[in-house]
């Protein structure tokens, strides 16, 4: 992971800010930093987007391919999670450096995921145990400053909301063979349903608080922290402790409320620009990487 | 290259045939009692057999048995760090590595680690290392292997407790023993310590279902490790989270005995004639 080096005097500093519920860039305990999201950066991909969460920047590509269904699950298709820690990010990611967190990343990504309602599945199956669609969901680090877990959950979010899946229609020759044909109209695609999509909250324990969205420092000053993902509807789908430390069972129950209150809130505002975003249609300015 | 025209050739990748069976029991009965015997709704964990101490090239080890779940752990060290790159070189490193037997599931696994084993590995790091003393081995590392013999369920969290009696027979200066355990939701109903089939299996598509693990320190009263999956209400999971608690409660006697028992083993108190 990404550190930084606090030293003991700023450490105090940081931890007595945070338990006046005022934190070293101003914001309360439960405030995120400011979020740009832009969707369809990146033309190659079925679906694209690209967060900035203060310095964390992250790209996330969707790239839908036909494929086998898995056997015990022959009605539906399935998303494949990876995530590269570039040494762009930080110079610690450097040859075989960012490994371990893009496993850490995407193994989390795929627990998050692994739920009936998160994304229909079903609808992305072709022919039950024939063809699927598998959406490949790749993950680009761009910039490291903490909350890695939130910025790539709403990244996510984003461009499953944006990914166009072209629509195939199958026809069947006369002697039983199939054969899949791609609609020639570009706009002729299915979109997915993302209404149950997750978003992570990261709620880092720093002194006897936590914090939501924290930076490296603040991150430097806790010893554990808390992932949630929690859906539009309150439901939490995965939780995870990360870090070195342990936490006290009455502090869990305390920061899995604030997690669910954090993720329920942070949905409908995602909703209503990505859609904004969406009726803007062409007209839209593209703001791209240097924005 | 030469293809031998006599034989047929078989294809490149296998699946186990138990795959594509059509399974009819896949869903588990949700109410009544469990197929073992045990009760559903209850902190009804199935009864555990600890030893310490197996092998003897192992500074620590431990073998656990809960059910058809078996699983053995050495702990090494400490020892002189190997990657001296590290910065921070005033507390000791906890390294741990998971793996599970290519026979221990159902299908085979191959001997190369996957992601699951990697992941479980950090997993038990994590949850581990909050009751180990680092801070007194500088400059070294301990290694902690878990090896999975047999697969019955609840995997993590028995090598949780594994793990941790085999730094604690190691002589690891810890502030805690680390116990875990998990349990499944299933609906309105809850099984502790599932098996297997009870954790892989998913009945229809009702809401609140999921996998929680806990790793929890007993007598500090801290959790150090928590892992869920699946969907669950905040209620749900709080009270997942509590019944887990009290889960690791009723291991903890039978931990201590078996820590008791292979220290008064080495030691024998002096006899008093």
């Amino acid at each position: 992971m990404a550190t930084v080096q606090v030293c003991e005097a700023e450490k105090v500093y940081i931890l007595h800010g945070i338990r006046d519920d005022l934190r070293v860039d101003g914001r309360g305990c439960e405030d995120y930093r400011h979020m740009e999201i832009e969707t369809d950066v990146v033309s190659n991909t079925d679906g694209s987007a690209k967060v900035t969460l203060g310095h964390t920047a992250v790209l996330v590509g969707i790239k839908a391919e036909i494929g086998k269904p898995r056997p015990m699950v022959p009605d539906e298709g399935y998303l494949e999670f990876f995530v590269d820690c570039s040494a762009n990010a930080t110079p610690e990611f450097e040859g075989r450096g960012g490994e371990e967190l893009g496993m850490e990343l995407s193994t989390t990504l795929y627990k998050v995921f692994n739920n009936k309602h998160s994304v229909d599945l079903k609808s992305l199956c072709i022919t039950a145990a024939e063809h699927c669609w598998v959406l490949y969901v790749d993950v680009l680090l761009l910039q490291c400053d903490g909350n890695l877990y939130d910025a790539i959950s709403i990244a996510i979010k984003a461009a499953l909301f944006n990914t166009k899946i072209p629509r195939v229609h199958i026809s069947v020759d006369e002697e039983g063979g199939k054969e899949i044909e791609l609609s020639d109209d570009p706009y002729d695609c299915m979109r997915l349903d993302v209404t149950n999509v997750p978003c992570i909250v990261t709620l880092c324990k720093v002194g006897h608080r936590h914090v939501v969205d924290a930076t490296l420092q603040e991150k430097a000053c806790s010893v554990a922290s808390l992932i949630i993902s929690v859906t539009q509807k309150g439901t939490i789908t995965c939780v995870r402790k990360v870090g070195g430390g342990s936490l006290d069972p009455e502090s869990i129950f305390e920061m899995t409320e604030a997690g669910k209150r954090v993720g329920k809130a942070l949905h409908a505002p995602l909703i209503k620009l990505l859609q904004q975003e969406e009726s803007l249609g062409k007209k839209r300015q593209k703001v791209g990487f240097l924005g | 290259m030469p293809t031998d025209t006599k034989r047929l050739r078989g294809p490149d990748v296998s699946k186990s045939p138990s795959l594509y069976f059509s399974k009819p029991p896949a869903t588990v009965a949700s109410h009544g009692p469990r197929a073992d015997g045990r009760q559903r709704d209850q902190v009804d964990i199935r009864p555990i057999f600890v030893r310490c101490g197996l092998v003897s090239q192992a500074k620590g080890s431990a073998y656990i048995e809960a059910g058809n779940t078996k699983l053995m752990c050495c702990a090494y060290g400490p020892r002189e760090t190997e990657r001296k790159d590290e910065t921070d070189m005033k507390c000791g490193r906890l390294i741990t590595d998971m793996r599970f037997a290519p026979f221990s599931c159902p299908e085979r696994t191959s001997w190369i680690q996957g992601t699951q084993d990697r992941d479980l590995s950090l997993m038990l790091q994590e949850s581990l290392q909050p009751a180990i003393c680092l801070h007194k081995y500088p400059r070294s590392q301990i290694e902690v292997n878990v090896m999975v013999l047999e697969n019955n369920g609840s995997v993590l969290a028995h090598a949780i407790t594994c793990a941790s009696l085999a730094l604690a027979d190691a002589g690891i200066e810890m502030y805690d023993l680390v116990l875990g355990c998990s349990m499944r939701q299933d609906g309105a109903s809850y099984v502790v310590d599932p098996s297997y089939i009870e954790e892989s299996s998913c009945s229809s598509d009702r809401e609140n279902q999921g996998c929680l693990t806990v790793a929890f320190l007993p007598s500090l009263n801290q959790i150090s490790g928590l892992q869920s999956d699946g969907e669950m209400t905040e209620a749900t999971l709080t009270t997942g989270v509590r019944t887990c608690i009290e889960g690791c409660y009723k291991l903890y006697p039978v931990i201590q005995q078996a820590l008791a028992s292979t220290v008064r083993k080495a030691a024998p108190p002096p006899s008093e004639s």
